[in-house]
């Protein structure tokens, strides 16, 4: 009986490690700085350096319940250490954590900064791991589960 | 006392908090905006001084931003801190290279331009010199000997004073050449620098002006002339290529562009002054030898010249005497056409142009018809053939003679045996 609970639990071992996903690690995504982005007339972002284009359209509609006042509107966007985009804008009240998907992004956290009024000048800054936001003269700190500091 | 030690303390600690609050971005835009604005003043930087400013600016721009290093080295991507300044140390080094050239070239047509100036005035001075002497009624021998001295001189500076000018054309056109399409504003502010420094626009017409001047108070020989004739060639070829080019470099300067165009006619004023001068000497040739050919101020014209007068003259072949005719046929033929104008002035003429090898055969055949009229080859020949043969005729006589006379001792000996 103990011999064929062995023999299972071998074979349970070897099918384990031949299933598992190649994984490769570590990875620093951290951008050194963040781009300040202008939304074209069709919603899109188009990132230079990194070379991707966003369609920020649905952005606009979840933070002003309009997604027509968006074109000449300037995007703030850093990636952080693990990957996380972190996006927001002038007049925003939050933060809009994403991670990368096939053809797309998905909201990973929306992190509130001011229930009251919205950004007045956000600006992001690389402090890996985590991500600075500057809204002068308020500091916060912050990682892709929410506000830190 | 206090209150100014705790209004210190706020005031650092806020405004150290301010600069902490920059942003990354905003301070990698300034860094990019300050250096934008450098590389367009290393641009338009007219002067080394002005790029001897722009260097220290870029020395003070590094060590502004030396505290960034690390976040410009990350975000000044495809360039980082170290390279971005090689860059733009670099082309303030090359354009201060350009400068340094700038200020060579222009001492070296300063110079050039010292030399003209010094040459022009002593042009002048023989100028009024030769017309002093000429209008003298007696020319003794001193007179003459010093008129050709002045003259000789005179030649000498012009042909320096042309060769110093056609050098910085010259100079010119090789940076035309350079850059074939077109010039961009650095190139355009060095074309400037050299045309003002040289005076070029009034040193050419000054060279066109001494040269007509020249022809006017000496009396040129047909070498002298066509010497005068290749150097306008030479010059007015290279006037033509730079020109336009000059023309089109001063589009916006009116004045300079009305200089050019002077330029131009003056050019045309030279060429059409020395051909008249060599034609008027031509003319001169036969009017001396009271041969009244109609006036001519080309190959054409000479040779209508000649058909008209040759013509005219079979005409009257009957009313004038023999003689009449004889002499202005051998004046015209033996002491004008082949003694000057066909060995000297003729090839001149046809290497410049100025008249082609069918007109010179035009010519000779109105000259050969018109002699079948005058001096008939073909009595004149059976006068020498007939001579000829009474000569052969006696020579052989003579030699028949002096053969028979051994024979008639021979007969003599034979008698004296028998």
């Amino acid at each position: 009986m103990r011999l064929k609970h062995g023999i299972a639990l071998l074979l349970l071992v070897v099918t384990a490690f031949a299933c598992s996903t190649l994984t490769l690690k570590p990875a620093e995504y951290a951008w050194p700085i963040e781009n300040a982005l202008k939304v074209d007339a069709k919603g899109n972002i188009i990132e230079q350096r990194y070379s991707f284009t966003l369609n920020v359209k649905p952005l606009f509609f979840e933070e002003f319940k309009d997604s027509t006042n968006y074109i000449g509107k300037e995007i703030r966007i850093i990636r952080d250490k693990a990957g996380y985009y972190f996006i927001t804008s002038k007049n925003f009240k939050n933060v809009y954590v994403f991670k990368s998907i096939e053809s797309g992004m998905e909201l990973e956290n929306k992190i509130l900064i001011s229930e009251l009024k919205g950004l007045t000048a956000p600006a992001f800054n690389q402090k890996a791991p985590n991500v600075e936001l500057l809204d002068n003269p308020n500091k916060y700190l912050l990682n892709y589960k929410g506000l830190m500091r | 006392m206090k209150s100014k030690f705790y209004f210190l303390i706020i005031f650092v600690f806020a405004f150290g908090a301010t600069l902490q609050a920059q942003s990354d971005y905003e301070k990698t835009q300034n860094f990019k905006t300050r250096y934008q604005q450098l590389e367009a003043a290393i641009k338009n930087a007219t002067s080394l001084d002005e790029c001897n400013t722009i260097s220290e600016s870029i020395a003070k721009l590094k060590s502004d931003f030396l505290s960034d290093k690390g976040l410009l080295d990350n975000s000044l991507y495809p360039d980082n801190f170290e390279s971005s300044f090689s860059k733009i140390e670099r082309a303030v080094e090359i354009r201060k290279g350009d400068f340094t050239q700038i200020t060579e070239l222009t001492t070296e047509v300063g110079t050039l331009k010292d030399k003209i100036s010094t040459i022009s005035q002593e042009n002048q001075g023989l100028i009024s010199q030769i017309r002093t002497l000429q209008i003298r009624s007696a020319k003794d021998a001193q007179t003459i000997a010093s008129l050709q001295k002045l003259v000789a001189q005179l030649k000498a500076n012009i042909q320096q004073r042309d060769e110093l000018v056609r050098g910085i054309v010259d100079s010119l056109l090789a940076q035309f050449v350079q850059m074939p399409n077109g010039l961009n504003e650095v190139e355009k502010q060095n074309i400037y620098t050299k045309v003002d420094a040289g005076n070029l626009f009034f040193n050419v017409e000054r060279t066109i002006a001494d040269n007509i001047q020249f022809m006017k108070v000496t009396q040129l020989t047909p070498d002298d002339l066509g010497e005068m004739k290749k150097q306008y060639k030479d010059f007015n070829k290279v006037w033509r290529q730079i020109g336009p080019k000059l023309a089109e470099v001063y589009l916006n300067r009116k004045d300079k562009t009305a200089q050019i165009a002077n330029i131009d006619a003056m050019f045309a004023d030279w060429n059409f002054r020395v051909n008249d001068e060599m034609w008027g000497q031509v003319n001169k040739l036969f009017r001396e030898k009271k041969i009244a050919l109609l006036q001519f101020k080309s190959g054409d014209q000479f040779v209508n010249s000649v058909s008209s007068f040759v013509g005219d003259e079979m005409k009257n072949l009957g009313v004038k005497s023999t003689s009449e005719t004889e002499n202005i046929y051998y004046a015209f033929t033996d002491s004008v056409y082949f003694k000057v104008v066909e060995p000297v002035w003729i090839p001149i003429l046809i290497e410049n142009n100025m008249m082609t090898d069918a007109n010179k055969d035009s010519i000779d055949s109105y000259i050969a018809k018109w002699k079948e009229k005058v001096a008939p080859g073909t009595s004149l020949n059976w006068v020498y053939i007939g001579g000829g043969a009474v000569i052969v005729f006696l020579v052989i006589g003579f030699f028949l003679k002096g053969k028979k006379k051994p024979v008639t001792r021979f007969d003599e000996k034979k008698d004296d045996v028998l």
